[in-house]
């Protein structure tokens, strides 16, 4: 028998967290005595800011490692897995880590009666609306917390990593038991708190607690995968001399004027998405040429619309724009498409002006500017139409 | 089979050579580079191959020639110039020896990857340490593996023409691979002898121009090369390279048959090797380079006595014309492979050549007595009497086919 | 000295008349708010599309292109790692060719090669500073991340004096293990390359239009050119995506990376921190937002 846990993560904010979670099964699973090997997605690596990534831990309490290493290691990418961690709820909305992988569901690996397991704020209901279907039944696990992003160099240290070990514990005591958890929490770090995180998430997602954290999901629910999975080419399709056509030239003004590369889409990238205000905007460019990822379509009237397939919400934008709440970057699983905001405004502002201040809410994140240091959230306003408040002087600077 | 020495028939066509000139195995290639009416030339010393680089920067000052003529920092830029340069549609023509040619190994390799076709030539020489200038072929067989086109020729006629003929094989779009040009460092690099020089009509008349069509880099044909892969493509790219090496084959014939149609028969069937009295004989050798005057003059002399040997010298040896060479070589009941390169510590330590032609033989029904000699290494000459000694021993081989001494050393003091 | 067509840029005066339209697209897999990448953009919109590009090994190479996808619309090629001065000089030697030789129409045709700290800085200095000895039309852009981000962050020549990066990690010995000053590659292209009449360096977000006037100087005065960019780096510098512009501006204005061109032999700084609002800022306030 093997157990096949999946850490879903982001990119370099939580490479060290993936490779923690994955040694540290390893680490558990042996002292239980069982034969256990962790390892990461190759592909994955050099790895990119925001970019969704797997760890990868196996687990036999029969197996010989050999055995065990053959069934799961000689692949890059598993086919199944028995607990499939989310350590960002945003990655809900499907995965694609490089071209011509495709938008991915985030359960694709989940087994019969697997678990899926999320970090979220958020309800059952509410991220099912994100979630493919499945042909069977799975659990849907929800620990309650927010993402834990921190850097290459800078550790967060907010006991995500210990509650993820608690939460397996709870999902499936044969892959690691919260009491060989504990014992090796407090032996490694002598520090109780952090067994007690551990046991904390294993006790909120027993059957008995209150509210149930873990549910079952049924093949009806979730969303029809709107996403094509590429079908890869024969070696006599491609182009000769690993030669690929350039992105077609082409540019207009307005929504998805500019050509772009259709075989890597980058929106699985980004937790957060820019929400603009499109009548505070100054029209001063600068959201447009900062975008390292070119996502701004330049409109006739002088605004730049947002493709969001393409947006990574690296929050450029936001910080560079120099009036206040016109671009306020909001939680990516408010948003149910990718549609033109543009459009929308144009179409009817005052509807669009109301579904985007219902979409920001009132919590402001913002981030200091080393990774990792936590965040600070402060209540925001809303603007009356046309207002517009600046908030930074850009320095005039004539070359 | 026939025999042939590519230098012994030639004039048949009239008109086709414009002149004849004494030039060593260098000047021929220069001669060579000038009639296939290269773009761009990339250069950087080192012995013996420089010469060709002198006789063409002499030949674009003395205007007979119009090329950019880069003079290069290092091998690897020198290769990576003259990559780049192919890859914007130019004919482009670069060269080495010994250690420099290993210095820009990774820009070799990625040439031939990037299945680009411009022309290199190798003028053989031994590998540092210690310092020296004579043959030994370990440089030019180290892209062996790469996708390489890869030829030895063994007189400076030779040489010329197969400046031509490379750039033919190399840029046919069923191929697309760079071509490596061997010749002996010093035997053939310094040799002079007098050489039929094509007119530039007749040159061009068999070599089209280069047309990298639909992979040319220029902003009117947008197109991306070489982006970084994952595993899902790698090994699709390789099987794509592994079928045009294997497409060549045919693309070698067809050019010699192109080349003998312009400038009378001057190269015989099945082009990629020579066979020279072999009709009947019962043992050959069979090498590459230079080794073939000492070898084919050990043939008449032994001859002379009655001792059917014959000698296969082999002009292709990437891609390795296998069932060519199965069919000829299974006839004997000896043979014997001349490596003038080394491999050590591979099987049976032998030389690299061997193995290729012992591996060649491996599905034969009638497998020939085969040994192996390591000879003239660094430059050390091959003499008529090692030859003739090389042929005893393949003899001895015939008779007893398990021989104690598979690998015998010839020329070495001991 | 020569009679070859040229492109006629028209100076960038301010953000409003930056071209909108883009030759290096969405859909590359660089890091969020990557600065490299706006560098990338910035570059080919000056340049604009008759313009043939070799990208070295490294970061942007890596990240840039998901094979078999691009992000590029102009056409692009892969070099090795030591290999942007060659790439250039290759592609520039073989398009002046065949326009004398009438096989192509004649025309200016850019050539830009981009490489990283760790190619055109350390392993492709030599092939640099060939092709900056040579006399075709190309511009050679070093993009200077101040590491090798794409193995995830080792030092390199220009990395800077301190720096912990996964060679130069901090140990209970040695609480420094990057005891090498930061190696001033554009400084010492500049003085060495007679041939070489522009060089200069800046950043590609500020101040805002200095590096897109920057490529267009550098093409316009013909020859070899070189630019080196500082390019701040979130992976490596961990610092939020959101703000690559303020530690690139903050380099600039603590004096850190200063900026200034050098044309036909003459330094012109073109933004002086000394002289700038208040003077310079403490380094502090731009070492401190970095992880």
């Amino acid at each position: 028998m093997i157990k096949r846990v999946e850490v879903n993560y982001r990119g370099i904010f939580q490479k060290n967290l993936g490779k923690k979670i994955g040694s540290d099964i390893v680490m558990i699973a042996s002292r239980m005595g069982q034969k256990a090997f962790s390892n990461g997605r190759y592909s994955d690596s050099p790895e990119r800011n925001g970019i969704p990534c797997k760890y990868f831990a196996f687990v036999s309490p029969d197996l010989a490692e050999e055995e065990l290493e053959a069934e799961c290691g000689a692949k890059l990418e598993i086919d199944e897995a028995n607990i499939s961690v989310v350590l960002d709820d945003t990655m809900c909305k499907g995965v694609e880590p490089w071209g011509w992988h495709g938008i991915r569901p985030i359960n694709e690996r989940v087994v019969k009666d697997g678990c899926l397991l999320v970090f979220s704020r958020k309800s059952h209901d509410e991220l099912l609306k994100f979630i493919g279907k499945k042909p069977y039944s799975y659990r849907l696990a929800i620990l309650d917390g927010d993402a834990s992003l921190a850097g290459l160099w800078v550790n967060k240290d907010d006991l995500t990593h210990e509650r993820t070990l608690g939460g397996i514990a709870a999902i499936d005591p044969s892959v690691i038991s919260i009491e060989a958890v504990e014992a090796y929490l407090l032996e490694k770090t002598k520090d109780k708190r952090r067994a007690d995180a551990a046991r904390a998430a294993y006790e909120s997602l027993r059957q008995e607690a209150k509210p149930p954290r873990v549910q079952t999901v049924t093949p009806n629910e979730g969303i029809d995968w709107m996403h094509e999975i590429p079908v890869l080419p024969k070696w006599f399709e491609m182009q000769e001399g690993a030669v690929v056509p350039a992105v077609k030239r082409g540019f207009e003004m307005g929504p998805r004027g500019q050509t772009r590369n259709p075989g890597f889409k980058r929106g699985t990238t980004k937790t957060q998405r820019p929400a603009v205000r499109f009548d505070l905007c100054t029209k001063c460019t600068l959201c447009w040429a900062e975008c390292p990822d070119e996502c701004f379509d330049p409109t006739t009237d002088g605004f730049y619309d947002i493709d969001y397939q393409y947006c990574v919400g690296c929050g450029k934008c936001a910080q560079v724009c120099p009036v206040k709440e016109c671009i306020v970057m909001v939680d990516e699983l408010r948003f149910e498409d990718d549609s033109s905001p543009w459009e929308h405004w144009k179409k009817d502002s005052q509807d669009y002006i109301q579904w985007v201040e219902d979409k920001k809410g009132k919590d402001r994140v913002s981030y200091p500017v080393v990774t990792g240091k936590g965040m600070t959230v402060t209540q925001g306003e809303v603007m009356p139409e046309g207002k517009i408040v600046p908030v930074r002087r850009t320095e005039e600077v004539e070359v | 089979m026939s025999v042939a020495i590519a230098t012994a028939k030639s004039d048949q066509s009239d008109g086709v050579y414009e002149r004849e000139d004494l030039l060593n195995g260098c000047q021929a290639v220069a001669q060579g580079v000038c009639l296939a009416d290269v773009d761009v030339i990339a250069a950087y010393p080192i012995r013996p191959y420089t010469e060709v680089m002198d006789a063409l920067s002499k030949l674009i000052a003395d205007g007979k020639f119009d090329a950019e003529y880069i003079i290069a920092d290092s091998e690897h830029s020198q290769f990576e110039i003259v990559k780049h340069a192919s890859s914007v549609n130019a004919r482009a023509f670069g060269g080495s020896s010994g250690t420099g040619w290993m210095y820009g190994m990774e820009a070799l390799v990625v040439t031939a990857t990037d299945r680009l076709p411009p022309l290199f030539v190798v003028g053989n020489r031994a590998l540092d340490d210690p310092g020296a200038f004579g043959v030994e072929h370990n440089d030019a067989m180290a892209v062996r593996d790469m996708g390489w086109l890869l030829c030895w020729v063994t007189t400076p006629q030779e040489a010329l023409e197969h400046v031509l003929i490379g750039y033919r094989i190399a840029e046919d779009k069923k191929v697309r691979m760079p071509m490596g040009l061997a010749m002996d460092g010093a035997f053939l690099t310094h040799s002079q002898h007098m050489v039929k020089i094509p007119s530039v009509e007749a040159a061009k008349k068999f070599l089209p121009q280069y047309d990298l069509a639909e992979r040319r880099l220029h902003p009117d044909n947008p197109i991306s090369v070489a982006p970084q892969a994952n595993e899902d493509w790698v090994m699709e790219i390789r099987r794509q390279n592994w079928e045009a090496a294997k497409r060549a084959r045919g693309v070698i014939k067809d050019a010699y048959k192109e080349f003998n149609d312009i400038f009378g028969d001057r190269y015989a069937a099945p082009y990629y090797f020579d066979e020279f009295m072999t009709d009947d004989a019962e043992v050959v050798l069979i090498g590459v380079g230079t080794v073939a005057s000492p070898a084919r003059t050990a043939v008449r002399r032994l001859r002379e006595k009655g001792q059917k040997v014959g000698y296969v010298n082999l002009r292709w040896f990437r891609p390795f014309p296998t069932v060519e060479l199965r069919d000829s070589l299974s006839r004997f009941k000896a043979v014997g492979v001349v490596d003038r390169d080394f491999a050590h510590g591979s099987p049976d330590n032998c030389g690299i050549l061997m193995h290729e032609v012992r591996s060649c033989l491996y599905p034969a029904k009638n497998r020939p007595a085969i040994v192996n000699f390591m000879g003239g290494l660094g430059g050390r000459d091959l003499s008529i009497a090692d030859a003739q000694k090389m042929y005893d021993i393949t003899q001895q081989a015939a008779k007893n086919d398990s021989m104690d001494e598979f690998v015998t050393w010839i020329g070495l003091r001991e | 000295m020569s009679t070859a067509p040229t492109i006629d840029y028209e100076k960038i005066k301010g953000v409003h008349k930056i071209p909108l339209e883009e030759l290096y697209t969405s859909g590359h897999r660089t890091c969020q708010g990557c600065e490299s990448a706006t560098t990338m953009r910035g570059f080919i919109k000056s340049a604009g599309s008759r313009t043939v590009v070799t990208g070295a090994t490294g970061c942007m190479y890596v990240a840039n292109t998901s094979y078999m996808t691009t992000p590029w619309i102009v056409p692009w090629m892969h070099t090795q790692l030591g290999a942007g001065g060659s790439s250039a000089v290759g592609m520039a030697a073989g398009l002046r060719a065949l326009k004398r030789k009438g096989k192509i129409k004649d025309e200016k045709i850019n050539v830009i090669n981009f490489s990283g700290d760790l190619g055109a800085g350390d392993m492709g200095i030599g092939g640099i500073s060939a092709a900056l000895q040579s006399d075709y039309d190309l511009l050679i852009i070093m993009y200077d991340n101040e590491s090798a981000a794409n193995t995830d962050i080792q030092a390199t020549g220009s990395t800077t004096y301190g720096a912990q990066t996964t060679f130069t990690p901090p140990g209970t010995k040695h609480s420094i293990m990057q005891r090498r000053w930061k190696k001033n590659v554009a400084g010492m292209l500049a003085v060495g390359h007679p041939t070489c009449r522009y060089v200069a360096t800046a950043c590609a977000t500020f101040p805002p239009t200095d590096y897109l006037n920057k490529v267009r100087k550098a093409l316009e005065i013909g020859g070899p050119t070189f630019i080196h960019t500082y390019d701040p780096c979130p992976k490596g510098w961990d610092y939020h995506p959101r703000y690559s512009n303020e530690l690139g501006e903050l380099g600039i204005k603590c004096g850190i990376y200063p900026l200034y061109e050098v044309v036909d032999g003459n330094v012109i700084y073109t933004w002086d921190a000394r002289k700038s609002g208040k003077g310079r800022i403490p380094v502090k306030e731009f070492i401190s937002k970095q992880g």
